[in-house]
């Protein structure tokens, strides 16, 4: 992965199998360095506009290998990555990702694809500053999912690997071997672990100690000007605040 | 036959030590005639008897569709393009080259991953990571690569489609002033293109074939380098029987491993070496 490239941005990702929360932490992270008057982008797994219609033809119609599930997974990342996080990173704002390069590396390596292929082919990924590994015992987090979701979807279930006909034994032993991969991936590229056992507020905490250190320097969005439009104007800013623009004066 | 060899690592999915089939690979520049000549093989071919599948880019069910509308809009990097095409091709070989080649059918293909990688590196993509993309490719029995100059190019591109956007090179490269623009761009771009293939060529061992003559010359030549290839293929290798194809010729159909430890006798034709 690349960090030779002099970026004013940061990066901050999180990882982690279905159910760990760890879109919920990256929510809240998102609101504070926002409330902090940080610019923030948002990226999420597979949602480039572009690729998106090709991944919804494979999965309707089941054409995904595990080769073709790989290479249209790394297409839409590579979208996403030169459309939108690198020049999100160049003009200097903070850029959230839910799941980065490493979703791919665990996911198409339990599919039995090369993880030394898998980390050429990624190598025009940019570095995040910051990786969190968000680590669930597997049956909180598998009951997680169970409880909110009663029908599992072919690929998430990892159905396609064929581990069982039944879609909950089939998430089960797909999810424990995704986390076995995890794991590996930790050590390899130094995720932070996150105890995604501890509570809410105690998980954010340590996000934000962990992630305070990154931000000198970073751009931030002055509200200040704003403000004194709002009370020219005598309005509440009430859209602004909604949109989580505008800390609250 | 064809051995199961890949450029690199051998990808999920696909069992077997070798394939009864032929992969036979043309690859050149748009306007060398490549497609004419993919014809007249095939024609030929089935003259004499064998089952052919003709296969080209963008032919797959899964993102030919994607790359004809991300093309239209030229809104795609580089690399993500690249990454489409591959997906593109990785289905064409999983789906239809593989199956058919099981079978003990012939398959032309009408370009492969060569032409993929030599339009990437003039447009500035790593050669090192474009050739370690496609290593999941299967090693082809022939690769030939009709050699021809941008001055024969020229009138043939000029009397059928003309001018292409893309085959210009105009998504990278700009003229000196806008009335020299297509042109000079399509001479450059081409030049780029063809010396990128020569250097393919050499390094990869491709039969270098002479496109500058007359279509029924170079055709001649074709068949005689294709005959030297397709021959044996009348009996099926040792320890195979011919019922297989039966279960094999359906293109949906599941990856047939009848080959698995059987010991196969080895075409006398090696493959180009990777």
């Amino acid at each position: 992965m690349r960090d030779d490239l002099g970026l004013s941005g940061r990066l901050f990702i999180v990882e982690g199998i279905d159910g760990s929360g760890k879109s919920t932490q990256l929510n809240l992270l998102h609101k504070w360095l926002i409330s902090q008057g940080y610019l923030v982008v948002f990226s999420e797994w597979n949602s480039s506009p572009i690729v998106k219609e090709t991944t919804r033809r494979g999965k309707k119609r089941r054409l995904l290998s595990p080769m073709s599930f790989s290479l249209i997974h790394a297409a839409d990342f590579a979208s996403r990555v030169h459309s939108q996080i690198l020049p999100a990173l160049q003009a200097g704002t903070v850029v959230l990702a839910d799941r980065y390069v490493y979703t791919a590396f665990a996911r198409d390596a339990v599919r039995g694809v090369s993880r030394d292929w898998l980390n050429r082919l990624y190598s025009f990924a940019v570095k995040p500053s910051l990786s969190f590994y968000f680590d669930t015992p597997l049956a909180e987090s598998i009951r997680r999912i169970m409880d909110g979701r009663p029908k599992l979807k072919y690929y998430e279930a990892g159905m396609d690997m064929e581990l069982s006909s039944d879609p909950e034994e089939s998430f089960r032993i797909y999810q424990g071997l995704i986390k076995h991969e995890y794991e590996r991936l930790v050590d390899e590229f130094q995720l932070v672990r996150m105890d995604a056992t501890e509570t809410l507020i105690r998980q954010q905490q340590r996000m934000r100690d962990l992630v305070r250190p990154h931000l000198s320097g970073v751009m931030r969005f002055d509200g200040g000007e704003i403000h004194q439009a709002l009370r020219d104007a005598n309005l509440l800013g009430r859209y602004l605040n909604d949109a989580g623009r505008l800390p609250p004066p | 036959m064809t051995e199961l060899s890949f450029y690199g690592f051998r990808p999920p999915g696909i069992e077997g030590e070798s394939l009864p089939g032929r992969l036979i690979v043309l690859e050149a520049t748009d306007g060398a005639g490549r497609s004419t000549h993919v014809a007249l093989l095939k024609e030929w071919l089935e003259d004499e008897g064998y089952a052919v599948l003709d296969t080209g880019l963008r032919r797959s069910d899964l993102a030919g569709p994607g790359i004809q509308r991300a093309k239209g809009g030229h809104t795609l990097d580089p690399i993500t393009l690249n990454l489409f095409y591959a997906a593109d091709f990785w289905d064409r070989l999983e789906r239809q080259i593989i199956p058919a080649l099981r079978a003990g059918m012939v398959v032309l293909a009408d370009r492969y991953v060569f032409s993929l990688i030599a339009r990437a590196s003039v447009r500035g993509v790593s050669l090192e990571w474009m050739e370690e993309l496609y290593t999941f490719a299967l090693v082809p029995d022939l690769v030939i690569y009709l050699d021809i100059d941008v001055e024969q190019l020229l009138p043939r591109v000029l009397s059928s489609t003309g001018f292409d956007y893309w085959e210009s090179g105009q998504d990278f490269l700009r003229g000196s002033n806008v009335y020299s623009n297509v042109f000079e761009s399509f001479v450059q771009y081409q030049q780029m293109l063809l010396a990128e293939f020569r250097r393919l060529a050499k390094r990869h061992g491709f039969t270098v074939v002479d496109a500058r003559r007359t279509v029924s010359q170079i055709h001649q030549t074709l068949r005689s380098v294709v005959d030297d290839v397709v021959r044996g293929m009348e009996e099926w290798p040792a320890g195979s029987t011919g019922t297989e194809q039966l279960h094999v010729a359906h293109p949906d159909g599941d990856a047939h491993d009848g080959h698995d430890g059987v010991d196969v006798t080895r075409s006398e034709r090696a493959a180009p070496s990777g």
